[in-house]
Formats: C-alpha cells, structure tokens, sequence
C-alpha cells in the first residue's frame, strides 16, 4: 500500500495537461542542458592537468557559457511556444461549430482507424471504449462534447510540440556553437594574457582531443586557435 | 506576473498563418501532440547532422580567408570537424532515442501495473469524503473512474513525462559509458570514408592530368 501511495503522489505532482506537451519537452531538453553544462564545468574543475589560477577563470567561463545557452534556448523557445499555442487556439476560436465538428469527427475517425489496424493495434476492450469515449452511435455518428474537447486540446498541443521543435533546432543547431565560439574566444584571450611564455604543447590538453588520439588528422593537434577550442569543447561536451 | 503582461500575453498576436494549415490535417496534429521526447531527440539532432558540418566547413572557410591562412590549416581542421559533428549527431541520436524509448516503455509499464491495483484504492478513497484521493479522483487513474481507452492514454502520457525525465538522469551516465566510445567508432569509419572518397578524387584528377599531357605534346609535336 505504501509503494501505491508513493506512486500516487508522483503522479498527482507529474499529472500532465495534454495542451503543455511542449513545454514539457522545453522543460526536460532544458533539464539535460543544465545537466550536460554542470557535467562540463564539474569536469573543468576536477582537470589535475589545469592550475588552480586558470581554473578561476575556466570554471565560471564554463558555467556562464551553460547558464548563458540554457537561458537564451529556454526564453526563446518558451516565447515560440507560447505563440504557436495561441495561435492555435485563434485558429480554434475562428471555426463555427460545424467546422469545428467537422474537423473533431476526421480527428477522432482518423484515431480510430489507427487504433485498429497495423503495428501498435489495440485490444479490442479500448478499440470499444474508444468508440463509446468518442462517439454517440457508432464511428460514423455524431461525434461526443468529449471527442470535441480532445481535438481542441490536441490542436493546442500540436502547436506547443512544433514550437517545441523549433527551438531546439534553433538553439542546439545554430545557438549552441555561435555561443560557445563567443566563449571560446574569451578563453582563448585570456590564456594568452595569463601563459604568455607557455608553448603549445603545454596548452594542447587545453584545446584539442585529437592531440591524445594519433589516429586523428596530425593537422588537426594546433593549440590555441579558436577552431581548436571548438574541436576541444565539442567532442568533450556533453549531449543529452 | 502583473495583470498587464498576462493582459499582453492574452492578446499575443502568435505567429500569423502558421497554425492555419496544420489545424485542418487530423493527422498532423495527431503526430504533433502525440510526440514525446523521442521525436523531439530526432528533429533536434537530424537538423544539428545537416546544419553542424555545414557550419563547421563555413567558420573554417571564412576563419582561412579573413586571416588569410596560407597553410590552410584551419580550413583542414573544420573538415575534421565537420566530420565529428555528424558523427556526434548520428551517434548520439542512436543512443538517445534507443535510451529515451526504453525509458518511456518501461515507465508505461510499471505505472499501468501499479495502476490498475492503485486504481481500485483510489475507487474506494474516493467514495469517501475525507479520502486521500478525494481530489485527484476525476484526473488520475482509476479501473472504476476511467475506461480502457482513457486509462492507457493516461498512462502513455504519464510514462512519457516521467520516462522522459528519468532518460535525462540515466543519460548523464551512458553518455560517458556508450555515447563517446560509439561516436569515437562512427569518427574513425566517417574520416576513413572521407579520405577514401578524397585520395580517390586527388588519383582521378591526377590521372586525367597525366591523360592530357601526352595530348598537349602530341598537338606542340603536330
């Protein structure tokens, strides 16, 4: 009884509206940023090969570059979404009844059909309660108050979920390397500043993986350039 | 938040238009709203597969150019690059959707058994008025309150949202113990068919530079 209880209590806290899909998408790629970006700090600071005074300086870099890439993905995505699911629900709020229960009966018609045939066919007890959830007599009849309000639920969420999806594209294709390029830079400038009498080879562990791995590109083991830095901190960094 | 930003976002103009096409198609919308972090992995990573290298290739171009690299070291090293990244989308898209998948499923399936023998408590509780499942009675899962069809779509949008989240805590692992040794094997085989491809194209040309000496010589000796 305590394991129900238990699993009762996660559900009414994680009990989800079917219109916030996207955000709830948003939230946990936003989860997993935060995560791969404290992954990425936790390892600059623990690095035995970094001294105490460039780790003053690489640590907070490293968690205002995750901080500065969560923050930015999860405004603008929550921006689109929120947009997109308005828009959604002008489009909803524009249709006359019969439009509406026009496009509610293709929905729930088209849900039946999938629930009944192909690779994830269901069994025949939701087959029948789907058909009496969602229509009054029979899936060629009128449609129910509830189909209605699943369809409009559903529109909502299909706007949330795109917006969802745009913003990850954005941010983790075009944000997150023009973020850590701009961050890039900084340490590469202050690594100059700091080591100005340093060779290269001391700083190869900064910048580049490859020079660890011979069976890589000799040319791609060139230290202190912001391309190298990139090399370094992608194939470091964490995706999640 | 103050009555007029709630008031600004009520009237949020949303994005003209783009909503329009997508409420008309059932199965769209049926796809959108049904998508779960799995979807959301291979949109994100599809596109990073197709963007990233690109991007790479263009800094490493435009870095070469502006500096005016004669070695054209850098523009090497984007390729190099450009090659990880895909290898790193690719990658990462395997293990994250195989990760994320098993997540949802095993989490649909332990919150369906539990339940259906929770269900039956929360049909006695809540019958009583003081029931410790009084209030989420409507909501939450329940043999008695909901049918079949409503209690598996529950239950699927429950695992998806705890399945999601606990594929993010498990990632933090696997990424270290199956993401970098597999994106290091998709590396090394892309950057040979890469240098393939390229000693292959460097041989033709070569050749068809050899084919056309003789034939410039033939026409000076004519």
């Amino acid at each position: 009884m305590a394991k129900e209880n238990f699993i009762i209590s996660i559900l009414k806290k994680c009990n989800p509206d079917p219109t916030k899909a996207g955000n709830l998408l948003l939230n946990l790629n936003a989860l997993g940023i935060l995560f791969a970006a404290g992954s990425n700090t936790f390892a600059a600071a623990i690095d035995k090969n970094t001294s105490k005074e460039d780790k003053k300086f690489l640590v907070p870099a490293g968690a205002a570059t995750g901080v500065a890439n969560l923050g930015i993905y999860y405004l603008m995505t929550n921006r689109i979404i929120s947009h997109l699911k308005n828009s959604a629900q002008k489009e909803i709020n524009k249709m006359d009844t019969l439009t509406l229960e026009k496009n509610a009966k293709t929905y729930a018609q088209n849900a039946l059909k999938k629930a009944q045939k192909g690779l994830f066919k269901k069994s025949e007890e939701y087959i029948k309660s789907m058909e009496k959830t969602l229509f009054e007599n029979g899936s060629e009849g009128k449609i129910t108050a509830k189909a209605i309000e699943l369809y409009k639920d559903n529109v909502k969420a299909a706007g949330g979920v795109l917006g969802a999806f745009i913003g990850a594209v954005i941010g983790c294709s075009i944000l997150t390397p023009i973020i850590r390029d701009v961050s890039a830079y900084f340490v590469q400038k202050h690594m100059k500043k700091s080591n100005p009498n340093i060779t290269n080879d001391d700083l190869k562990h900064f910048y580049t993986i490859t020079s660890l791995n011979n069976s890589l590109n000799s040319q791609n083991k060139m230290p202190l350039t912001m391309k190298n830095y990139m090399n370094y901190s992608s194939s470091q960094g964490l995706k999640i | 938040m103050n009555i007029q930003s709630i008031n600004n976002n009520q009237n949020n103009p949303g994005f003209k238009g783009i909503m329009k096409p997508l409420v008309k198609n059932a199965g769209l919308v049926a796809a959108l709203a049904g998508s779960s972090v799995v979807a959301q992995k291979i949109v994100m990573s599809g596109s990073e597969a197709v963007v990233g290298p690109m991007i790479d290739i263009g800094v490493g171009k435009t870095i070469t150019k502006i500096t005016d690299e004669k070695d054209g070291k850098t523009n090497d090293s984007s390729k190099v690059q450009a090659i990880r990244t895909f290898s790193q989308s690719v990658g990462g898209t395997i293990v994250g959707v195989i990760m994320r998948l098993s997540c949802i499923a095993l989490m649909t399936a332990i919150l369906s058994k539990i339940g259906q023998s929770a269900g039956k408590l929360i049909g006695k509780e809540a019958t009583k008025k003081d029931g410790v499942f009084r209030q989420i009675a409507d909501t939450v899962v329940g043999d008695k309150a909901l049918n079949a069809y409503e209690y598996e779509e529950k239950m699927k949008s429950w695992g998806k949202s705890t399945g999601g989240g606990i594929a993010v805590l498990i990632m933090l692992v696997t990424n270290f113990i199956i993401d970098a040794p597999f994106i290091n094997w998709i590396n090394g085989k892309m950057t040979n068919i890469v240098n393939n491809i390229q000693t292959k194209k460097q041989n033709k040309i070569a050749q068809n530079n050899a084919s056309q000496k003789p034939k410039q010589a033939n026409k000076e000796v004519g």
